[in-house]
């Protein structure tokens, strides 16, 4: 079918609101002076000096790094058989277990960061840390659920009732037949899932403490205070490290098709 | 798909996900759900709802926080939606990249993904800089810390979501029907609203209900963009709870912001069409 001219215009204009923000950030992050200028003036990189200099980015960026890998293993480790489940059985009340299981998507993401402090943090008394990696857990399940289900769908089951017809475990041929052909799909899951906690705000928002927070409220805090290019060289390679892992995951595993 | 023959395999398939929901979820959800039910002495009130609803500054921001969320979704459809038809009729290799150049606002941090909007619209950026070489404004306006500045970074994150949806619904949208109906005499935009736009109709109303809810529970995008001049819903709850340590009218409110959304939830799924 022949594209009109119209259509192409309209995704030309989404295209360029939709990225240009994040080219005109990377270029900003190079100003001279203090002032938030565009276009920028000079050139200089003292404030990606700086950002290496603040040592609660340093902190932070490392607790938001293992909060995302421990969250995504243990929501991966509970989300796979609750997507085997869905995508191989039909079964009375399925609705409901689905919607019990994505739950944690509908709710408001700072009402669940607000519960859990309320609860953990002051009830139960918790450490902040722990705190954070459950509520992330929580937040990413229904995540790697449907990623590994949208996986799942592509494999055909039958190749797993030939192994257990042939004498195999059901659990051996999970292990064996079903997992090595979806292992894409967990890639997939554990990459969208790690991005998703490490971007994480609302939930991070209210569980922080003394030393502890992660790296997104960090430079929240940070732009309360300063009013200078620092943020603009931190988003930059935020974004441009984004932008790597997105586009190779794109090539090895055709990540769009998850999302 | 094969019948369940035995409880044992579901529970051992979604036992330590629902356990673990249970306690670390549905626990603290409850917890607070209670709590703001309770008075001082542990009786039941409705009291805390009283207080908030009838106070004049929730009134005005839970109907700005609708007002915005009510301009950005149909902006997000007229726009996203035509791209999306465009993505749709793409080479599998040309949908790869555009798919990957429009989801990139979703998967940056959303503070650096806000932030670039500070450097557009503050009052040297490149948009005051425009405007004031063109002699339309004598001097720099103010355009951050405004509705119009949530707006615009609302649509910067939730376009993307809409188009993904109905992109993928529209996968399964048949250009033989298309051009079936065009060799029937129909034009091309009679076309796209009586074949097209039904035929996607699902994938839609699910990126209406998507856009519109998140639109209501954004916190990132009103908090960098509209500080503490435009609260919404969702930085008023976190300024009642984090700066005024008023905790009650917190609760109340976060337990309002999950009606709410359960409302609009459900509410726009309603208009799901059956067997079409």
């Amino acid at each position: 079918m022949k594209k009109s001219k119209f259509l192409i215009f309209i995704v030309a204009l989404a295209v360029i609101f939709l990225i240009g923000p994040f080219i005109i950030i990377i270029v900003s992050s190079f100003n001279e002076t203090a002032v938030m200028k565009f276009p920028p003036k000079g050139f200089s990189l003292q404030w990606y000096q700086k950002v290496f200099s603040v040592d609660m980015f340093k902190t932070t960026f490392w607790i938001s790094l293992k909060i995302g890998f421990f969250a995504t293993i243990i929501a991966l480790v509970i989300g796979i058989p609750v997507a085997y489940l869905n995508v191989r059985y039909k079964y009375r009340g399925k609705n409901i277990v689905e919607l019990i299981f994505s739950s944690p998507a509908i709710i408001p993401g700072l009402v669940i960061g607000f519960a859990l402090l309320r609860y953990f943090i002051y009830v139960a008394q918790v450490p902040i840390t722990v705190g954070l990696f459950l509520g992330h857990t929580a937040i990413l399940f229904p995540y790697t659920v449907r990623v590994v289900s949208a996986s799942l769908r592509n494999f055909d089951l039958s190749v797993e009732e030939a192994a257990v017809s042939l004498g195999s475990s059901p659990i051996g041929a999970f292990f064996r037949v079903v997992f090595p052909n979806i292992q894409a799909g967990v890639v997939a899951a554990f990459i969208l899932a790690f991005i998703t906690s490490f971007n994480n705000v609302p939930i991070s928002l209210f569980l922080t403490g003394p030393g502890v927070s992660t790296l997104p409220i960090q430079m929240l805090v940070y732009m309360e205070y300063y009013y200078d290019p620092t943020i603009s060289a931190l988003s930059s390679i935020i974004i441009v490290l984004t932008v790597l892992i997105v586009q190779a995951a794109e090539k090895v595993l055709g990540i769009s098709k998850y999302m | 798909m094969n019948p369940l023959k035995s409880k044992k395999t579901l529970l051992l398939l979604a036992g330590p996900g629902f356990i673990f929901l249970l306690i670390f979820f549905f626990l603290p959800l409850l917890y607070v759900l209670i709590e703001s039910f309770q008075s001082d002495v542990g009786q039941f009130t409705l009291r805390r709802y009283y207080d908030v609803i009838s106070d004049a500054q929730f009134k005005l921001v839970f109907i700005r926080t609708l007002r915005m969320a009510l301009i950005v979704t149909p902006i997000a459809v007229i726009v996203g939606y035509p791209c999306a038809y465009f993505i749709s009729k793409l080479s599998a290799k040309k949908k790869s990249i555009l798919t990957t150049i429009i989801i990139l606002p979703l998967m940056t941090s959303p503070v650096a993904r806000t932030y670039a909007w500070i450097v557009i619209l503050g009052k040297f950026g490149i948009v005051n800089a425009t405007l004031t070489a063109l002699n339309i404004f004598a001097e720099p306006t103010r355009l951050l810390y405004t509705e119009g500045a949530i707006i615009v970074g609302l649509l910067q994150l939730f376009m993307p979501i809409l188009i993904l949806t109905v992109s993928s619904s529209l996968e399964n949208v048949n250009s033989e029907v298309e051009e079936a109906a065009l060799s029937l005499g129909s034009n091309r935009i009679g076309v796209f609203f009586r074949v097209v736009v039904p035929l996607s109709f699902e994938g839609l109303i699910m990126g209406i209900t998507l856009v519109f809810t998140g639109c209501f529970t954004a916190y990132v995008t009103p908090a960098i963009l509209g500080g503490a001049n435009v609260l919404t819903l969702s930085t008023l709850m976190r300024e009642q709870a984090l700066v005024l340590m008023n905790w009650e009218a917190a609760t109340v409110i976060a337990v309002l912001m999950i009606i709410t959304t359960l409302i609009i939830y459900n509410g726009i799924r309603a208009f799901k069409p059956r067997n079409m």
